[in-house]
């Protein structure tokens, strides 16, 4: 018995001196570090953690933002339920949620747009590589299943080049709420009035037809197992699978092919002062039709959240938000995603700063510090 | 029939054996140094090949694990004592029946009681609620198996120590819980392989992080990255980095499991040497 403790005693110690040899003297001492927690959407996690890996470069060790993806419906609830700092969503929160925020905190949640979203149709051809020209129209008769075959008439007649198979068509869906499906429906809404009144659009809505997969890599997965399949996906998800997908035709009537440019480009409108908007099917000549804002959502009234046990926490977040819509922008387009414009940029700092802490205000005194705003 | 029961056996083992094998060929290729020493960070980071691991991972499993074995052993054996040693009692047959249900409810229902009992009011995901979480698992398949592990000790050595007049929890504690001590370790370790490959009652508890702690009790108090939660996280990314990294933490959570069997053997011999 008493060898197997002393064992034990030894096991335990050496784990203790792996845990504390990686922590070179260069580094911030552990009584000063602040750990960020923020939770969310699926589709910002590789920019949201690539960001987080450079911050805590950046700043020695000092702030350590862990960002957990568990989809934009969860990130909502964990925002509400007060156990994050910071949710993430690539659907901006509903009015009723909106007042629901305001009368238990006495204060506004903000939307703040981090990156854009893009949704394309990914399909499994075999034989026919990505660039299949989709229109609005088109891509809402199949998903109300109407049009049924790979070489229907209306497909062929965008694709004249292109010799479409025989093939019946199989409709890959979200099973689970998500704000990719958000950004699609609501694609399809827009083009759509027979979409709009029988479906609409929502993180979840009641499919018509079609496979539910679970996740943007359920859908991923179901339409790389199966021929003749057509799904929907993140740009980014699509091109790390080495999926095809389709080039849509947008409101101008230009053929849009998916990118981060078009991307940001679909987001160069009008915004309102708390960026809640959609703009799927966007107004912008050569903006990709598919598009949406990611956000990421904070307390006006920070010291309100639960999830936030002071002052300092409050504004290490803060100084987080602020570089990651500032420079560390810089890394989104390595990554695969596109940059925010700069109307977002500044209806950000709009909102910035008028976070409170104990009625402090904080979001202004680190703008100001940062010389963002005078 | 001899044939026949040697089929059943290799079909009995086939499926571990295939797991095993299959576990090992696709994750042995990510274990590496840095799987050891390095925290996970992005993904990016394992797609352009920079140093990735899951230090924070494995450690945080051990503290985990190791907490909800601290506090579903001693509550699980007491209920277990009181099922078989007070057979009597009012209170055992609501608790039986309340244990039997508890067993068969499904894990993740666990987390969320958790979540709200524990996280809501603590403001933040932990490493401790993940460990009553998953005490919480481990809890019933310890009361059941310490119930018939004591049951199967024969009454006449109660009866004897009682005969000498020792008070009846002494006779318990001294002369029951000795001799049926095989039992009682089999059990435990029953639930704690159970609950070791448990991810739905840790991910609304433990929550997950992609990084150590800043000091050694936000194991503790602050979220925490468990292997089966990261296993599950890591196998449905979209980067095939992540996938074989999931492999290779399958493997751990694998060995972990195994070293804890043979260190549970270990102990219960120590003792049986010391009484001969």
């Amino acid at each position: 018995m008493k060898f197997t403790l002393n064992y034990l005693l030894i096991l335990f110690l050496s784990f203790t001196i792996i845990s504390c040899g990686g922590e070179s003297s260069e580094h911030t001492p552990s009584e000063d570090r602040v750990s960020i927690l923020g939770a969310g959407a699926t589709f910002p996690a590789p920019l949201v953690t690539a960001m987080a890996d450079e911050y805590r470069d950046m700043t020695n060790r000092r702030v350590t933002v862990n960002y957990q993806s568990i989809g934009s419906g969860g990130g909502i609830r964990q925002f509400m339920e007060q156990t994050v700092m910071f949710g993430m969503s690539e659907a901006f929160l509903s009015e009723e949620v909106m007042a629901d925020i305001e009368s238990s905190t006495g204060g506004r949640a903000f939307n703040l747009p981090i990156t854009l979203a893009d949704v394309v149709p990914t399909y499994n051809l075999p034989g026919i590589e990505k660039g299949l020209v989709f229109s609005g129209e088109v891509l809402v008769e199949i998903f109300l299943g109407e049009i049924v075959d790979w070489n229907d008439p209306k497909l062929v007649e965008l694709n004249p080049d292109i010799n479409l198979p025989d093939r019946n068509i199989t409709v890959i869906h979200r099973s689970d709420g998500s704000g990719t499906t958000n950004v699609f429906t609501s694609f399809l809404s827009r083009v759509s009035d027979r979409w709009r009144d029988t479906v609409g659009f929502a993180t979840s809505v009641n499919w018509p037809t079609g496979i539910g997969g679970n996740g943007n890599e359920g859908v991923a997965g179901a339409v790389q197992n199966t021929p003749g399949a057509i799904g929907y996906n993140s740009l980014t998800y699509a091109i790390l699978n080495n999926m095809s997908y389709g080039y849509v035709i947008n409101s101008s009537g230009n053929i849009i092919e998916p990118s981060y440019e078009a991307t940001t480009e679909a987001a160069n409108i009008e915004l309102p002062d708390d960026t809640r908007i959609l703009f799927t099917n966007t107004p912008a000549e050569y903006g990709y039709p598919i598009a949406g804002f990611a956000w990421m959502l904070v307390y006006e009234n920070m010291e309100q959240n639960n999830a936030i046990s002071n002052r300092n926490e409050a504004e290490e977040l803060l100084n987080f938000i602020i570089w990651s819509i500032t420079e560390g922008q810089e890394l989104s387009e390595s990554l695969g995603f596109a940059k925010i414009p700069n109307s977002a940029l500044e209806k950000n700092i709009a909102m910035i700063r008028l976070i409170k802490w104990d009625g402090e205000e904080i979001g202004a005194e680190l703008l100001l510090q940062q010389g963002l705003i005078d | 029939m001899v044939g026949l029961l040697c089929i059943s056996t290799v079909v009995v083992l086939l499926p571990l054996v295939i797991i095993m094998v299959h576990v090992l060929v696709e994750g042995f290729s990510a274990l590496s140094y840095d799987f050891f020493t390095e925290e996970l960070g992005s993904p990016s980071r394992a797609i352009q090949g920079q140093a990735t691991g899951l230090v924070h991972t494995i450690i945080g499993t051990i503290v985990v694990d190791t907490l909800a074995l601290l506090i579903a052993v001693p509550i699980g054996i007491g209920a277990g004592m009181m099922l078989s040693e007070y057979p009597e009692h009012p209170l055992n047959p609501t608790l039986r029946l309340m244990n039997d249900t508890l067993n068969g409810m499904p894990a993740i229902l666990k987390g969320l009681f958790i979540f709200v009992l524990i996280v809501k009011p603590m403001g933040t995901f932990s490493g401790i609620a993940g460990s009553v979480a998953l005490a919480v698992v481990m809890l019933p398949i310890i009361a059941r198996t310490t119930e018939s592990a004591l049951q199967s000790i024969p009454w006449t050595i109660r009866e004897s120590g009682l005969a000498l007049g020792i008070p009846r929890w002494r006779v318990v504690l001294s002369t029951v819980m000795p001799a049926a001590k095989g039992g009682l370790i089999t059990g435990i370790l029953l639930a704690f392989a159970r609950a070791a490959g448990e991810a739905a009652p840790l991910l609304f508890t433990s929550f997950g992080n992609n990084y150590l702690p800043n000091n050694w009790y936000g194991f503790i108090f602050s979220p925490t990255d468990t292997l089966p939660q990261r296993l599950y996280s890591l196998a449905i990314s979209p980067y095939e980095q992540w996938h074989s990294m999931g492999w290779a933490a399958a493997i751990i959570l694998f060995l972990m499991v195994i070293f804890a069997f043979i260190l549970a053997r270990l102990l219960a011999r120590d003792k049986f040497k010391i009484q001969a």
